[in-house]
């Protein structure tokens, strides 16, 4: 009987692996896995914002602009028109392969000089797309129930990520049916606004700042909502973190989703609650 | 460069798949797996001066990996229950199939259900048909743990099987 029993257990296990994909196998093959800096942004950004805290968001502008070798310049603290093609040559990009926002309908896109950033969602999944000139990655999540924050408040998901050791941090999330404009207040003081549309919102910025507080508008006037974002998982150099908040009355983290994966040059992967795929062009 | 030894590049070409599958089976989820490959690959690469030295980088790459696993078995538990319909196909119905296939379906269920040491010690010792010994040093436990981790594993299976005979007898 053992040996027939191990036999069966070898050609059971020999099926199952070989369900897994060979464009998964293919993908981590190609990934650059050369270890990179522990720093996320090169100290020129650092200083300048630093500075940022005090002088507000040009300076953010100045200090990425100012490295022609950062991955981020162009980026603007507020949201830009698309240039013309821009959002159509972001969405094939975003969709093409193997990811997680297949099947999901697009929200919003939020662009800021020529990076694109994208939110694909349905009630309990939502996806992440950034398209720059040089990159693509993708991040999905998924939640147990559907979001509905109050009418006067975001919920909100913040996830950081380091490539080729600089660093950028996201929030996507649910705005409340009185929400129409929501402007984030990172942990130096930068303000970052955030594009609004269809019970969504979503921000992007270059670093590993976390978010301070938010300023919404609503239909009932200015409200501020702060927020206390902590990794659920430790960050580690070139990986993606996640923290998560509902946020509602006043903060406090709550899980809704969480990520660590690996960032690289060909692909890329995540797990907890939220399944990833990242790749770069 | 001592020609004779691996480049990095050249290591992953020849590794990914088998460390792939392996992962694929430990953790019963693709998302989790890749993840657990890139980041089992990206400690290979910051210690690969050493590791390119090494008789057998993959052994030392698949250690990385299964404790990789086995530390993070908590964690990938709690989102199997929620993603359990994408960890294993559906049951089938009686009499839809063939006999081989209701026995991978209930092997692949069980093998899941295991504890993910037992899980993972069949895993290596039957997928990949390492000896006791390097199935011992890819978990870092004694070859007498190795064993006994292993064959309480095969016992599990073994009854998982028996039950669903003995269900399917009843049934027909």
């Amino acid at each position: 009987m053992t040996e027939q029993l191990e036999a069966e257990v070898r050609a059971a296990l020999r099926a199952r692996a070989a369900q897994v994909p060979t464009a998964s196998i293919d993908r981590l093959a190609r990934i650059d896995y050369h270890p990179r800096t522990r720093r996320l942004r090169p100290p020129l950004a650092i200083g300048a914002l630093t500075a940022a805290g005090t002088a507000g968001a040009l300076a953010v502008v100045v200090s990425l602009t100012a490295g022609a070798s950062s991955a981020f310049a162009g980026w603007t603290p507020k949201p830009t028109p698309p240039a013309p093609g821009q959002l159509a040559t972001a969405q094939a990009s975003c969709e093409g392969g193997q990811s997680p926002i297949s099947g999901l309908p697009l929200k919003l896109a939020d662009t800021r000089g020529p990076f694109t950033f994208s939110v694909y969602a349905n009630d309990t999944s939502s996806a992440t797309c950034i398209k720059g000139p040089s990159f693509v990655s993708v991040s999905g999540s998924m939640a147990s129930t559907a979001v509905n924050p109050p009418a006067d408040q975001i919920m909100l998901s913040s996830e950081h990520q380091t490539n080729h050791g600089q660093g950028f941090s996201f929030a996507e999330g649910r705005t409340g049916a009185g929400v129409s404009g929501v402007t984030l207040t990172l942990d130096d003081g930068t303000n970052v606004q955030a594009t609004v549309g269809g019970g969504w919102f979503v921000a992007w910025w270059p670093g590993d700042r976390e978010i301070k507080s938010a300023d919404l508008a609503t239909s009932t006037g200015a409200v501020t909502q702060t927020f206390n974002l902590s990794p659920e998982i430790p960050c580690r150099t070139d990986q993606r973190c996640s923290s998560t908040s509902n946020a509602v009355g006043g903060g406090g983290p709550a899980t809704r989703g969480t990520a660590v994966t690996g960032f690289a040059s060909g692909g890329g992967i995540g797990q907890g609650t939220t399944q990833s795929y990242n790749r770069s062009r | 460069m001592d020609r004779r030894r691996p480049d990095f590049e050249t290591f992953v070409a020849a590794s990914t798949d088998s460390l792939m599958r392996t992962a694929y089976l430990i953790v019963g989820d693709l998302p989790d797996a890749e993840d657990l490959v890139q980041e089992t690959l990206l400690k290979v690469a910051a210690r690969w001066h050493r590791v390119r030295r090494m008789e057998h980088p993959v052994a030392y790459a698949r250690r990385i990996l299964v404790n990789r696993a086995l530390d993070d078995a908590g964690r990938r538990t709690r989102r199997r229950r929620e993603l359990t319909g994408d960890v294993l196909p559906d049951r089938h119905d009686e009499g839809d199939g063939s006999h081989a296939f209701d026995t991978h379906d209930e092997l692949l269920r069980a093998l899941a259900a295991l504890p993910p040491r037992q899980r993972t010690a069949i895993v290596l010792r039957y997928f990949l048909d390492l000896p006791e010994s390097e199935v011992a040093a890819a978990m870092k436990c004694s070859l007498g743990t190795a064993k006994s981790t292993a064959a309480r594993g095969l016992a599990r299976l073994e009854q998982a099987l028996r039950t669903t005979n003995d269900t399917r007898s009843i049934s027909t």
